[in-house]
């Protein structure tokens, strides 16, 4: 397991992947922090679904406000990348050329499901902390405090917002590896998950309002935005657990009955 | 004909039908390859070469059957695993990967050290490209660089499905050489391909596949001695052919004009005595004959014979 999560490691960090990440996560801070003051709502009910409002912005966990609204959109982009570099696997024969020197097929998916998953969690350190930094710079010009934001309740609020995105991300990648241990092929796999997460999850709940509290990916999008009307957090989190351990299991259990050919 | 040495390879595989299959990809293969030698599988395209492979390497798991490789059951190939380099179908890297970054990771799954990589790329005649992304190679530089893969760790079994495919006839002739130093140290090979002319040259084992079914295993000399594709004749002077060959169809003999030569196809079996009656009429009718030898049957025409049922 620990050489799979290198060689994954060795095969992910690479000069031109850490300056494409860091790049995502700075364009991410900067139209997450830039949306997110802007659109901020005077007042009302601070639901980061529909935005925030400068309430909620100048209090603790102010500076990691925009972080944790703006995450909430790349869930599934985050879904897209794991299904195209597992599913690449597949298709490339790279899965197999793997078995071939590793043959316990659990090891090997746990193993580049975890490093994938520790590069991705560095990425949204630093998009957080970049949101920080771009939050301080913008807060001035919409006349928004940033008293509160060095506080010890801020310092919690910006760890449990850190958690609930990578919490988030985790459930994405485990999806995501699941429908390529299934279907296998890049565009099929995708074409899958594009369908799945995006109309049928949006159009069924405007008229099945349960959806939200059982679509995988309504689930995961209460997660990151730590809480939604329609799913608390504590629901969300156990949802998510569930939803993840199911998926989990088909993964291991298509994975262990097939064989690999190409 | 039972091997002399302890057997690198030892198994009965079934790979049989299935709710989803009707057909035996493998049925009954009781497969043993003495180690240390290196063996050509060989077989028409879905007689089961790449499935039987894929079956030694856990990647396809046998419907019945049991058996060892290298002293391991296949029912736990992680046993053996780390003592086998395969290149099976093609060869799998990562395209955005420079060829020495991608044995450095396949390196790292194995467990295997990295120090080897270099002298690996020089093997396999990739020095001075390791460096480059994988997607920039030929397909014959890709085939060599999942060569120098299964290399990585200094394994004892080579398991290379056509690892000649896409190669140039340098590449050909220099695949045919490094498998045969490889054979050299002691290293078991398996390796299909349909290029029976370079097994017949490189391989001193066969296993001979047809429809999942093993229809020769043996050593390729005992395959190919004794058994002949006719008899050569050339008589001294060229323009004494039309005679010789009126009189070897007078007795009976089918005979063909090749180039310069007459050759005798009914002359398989007692040759010598077929000879000697040649030899003998030729004389008697006053010619001399420079050349009176068997022709060896090539691997080519005995497998075919074997595949179509007309062997002997």
């Amino acid at each position: 397991m620990i050489r799979m999560i290198r060689a994954q490691l060795l095969r992910l960090v690479r000069r031109r992947t850490v300056l494409l990440t860091a790049a995502g996560c700075a364009l991410f801070s900067v139209v997450a922090t830039l949306t997110v003051f802007s659109t901020a709502q005077a007042s009302g009910s601070p639901s980061r679904q529909a935005g925030t409002t400068r309430a909620a912005l100048a209090g603790a966990g102010g500076g990691t406000e925009a972080f944790a609204v703006g995450a909430a959109f790349v869930g599934f982009f985050v879904f897209v990348i794991f299904i195209a570099l597992l599913a690449g696997e597949f298709s490339g024969g790279t899965f197999r050329a793997v078995l071939t020197r590793n043959p316990h097929r659990l090891q090997v998916i746990l193993g580049m499901l975890i490093g994938t998953l520790l590069l991705a969690a560095v990425a949204v350190a630093v998009a957080e902390a970049g949101t920080l930094v771009a939050s301080l710079l913008v807060a001035p010009t919409k006349d928004i405090p940033t008293a509160d934001w060095f506080s010890a309740g801020s310092l919690v609020a910006g760890l449990r917002d850190y958690a609930t995105v990578l919490g988030g991300v985790t459930g994405w990648a485990v999806f995501g590896a699941t429908l390529a241990a299934v279907f296998r092929i890049v565009p099929l796999a995708l074409g899958v998950g594009f369908a799945w997460a995006g109309p049928i999850e949006n159009i069924t709940v405007q008229s099945w309002a349960t959806g939200y509290r059982v679509f995988p990916g309504q689930v995961l999008a209460s997660l990151i935005q730590g809480g939604t009307a329609e799913l608390a957090i504590g629901r969300a989190v156990l949802s998510t657990f569930l939803h993840t351990a199911a998926a989990a299991a088909i993964t291991l259990v298509v994975l262990s009955r097939r064989d690999v050919t190409t | 004909m039972l091997p002399t040495r302890a057997p690198g390879v030892r198994c009965l595989i079934i790979n049989g039908k299935t709710p989803r299959r009707s057909w035996l990809p493998v049925d009954n293969l009781d497969l043993e390859l003495p180690s240390g030698v290196v063996a050509g599988f060989v077989g028409p395209n879905g007689a089961g070469k790449t499935t039987t492979m894929a079956m030694l390497l856990g990647l396809v798991r046998p419907t019945a059957g049991s058996g060892t490789v290298l002293g391991g059951s296949i029912a736990e190939p992680a046993a053996y695993l780390h003592r086998v380099g395969a290149l099976i179908e093609s060869p799998a890297f990562y395209p955005a990967l420079s060829g020495t970054e991608n044995l450095r990771v396949f390196a790292t799954v194995a467990g295997h050290p990295t120090a080897a990589i270099p002298e690996l790329l020089d093997l396999v005649g990739l020095d001075g490209r390791g460096d480059d992304r994988y997607r920039s190679y030929s397909r014959g530089m890709k085939q060599r660089l999942g060569i120098a893969a299964t290399l990585l760790g200094d394994p004892e079994l080579l398991i290379l499905d056509e690892p000649a495919n896409g190669l140039d006839p340098q590449g050909v002739q220099d695949m045919r050489s490094l498998i045969g130093r490889l054979a050299g140290t002691g290293r078991t090979v398996l390796e299909s391909s349909h290029d029976l002319s370079e097994l017949e040259q490189v391989c001193d084992w066969l296993v001979l596949l047809d429809t999942g079914r093993s229809l020769y295993q043996g050593p390729t000399r005992a395959l190919l001695d004794g058994v002949v594709a006719g008899l050569a004749v050339v008589p001294e002077h060229a323009e004494d052919l039309p005679e010789l060959r009126d009189l070897l169809v007078a007795d009976d003999h089918q005979v063909v004009l090749q180039d310069d030569r007459l050759v005798v196809q009914d002359a398989a079996t007692g040759i010598d005595s077929v000879a000697a009656a040649i030899n003998r009429a030729a004389f008697a009718s006053g010619m001399v004959l420079v050349e009176l030898s068997p022709l060896r049957t090539t691997l080519e025409d005995r497998y075919l014979a074997m595949v179509h049922g007309t062997a002997p």
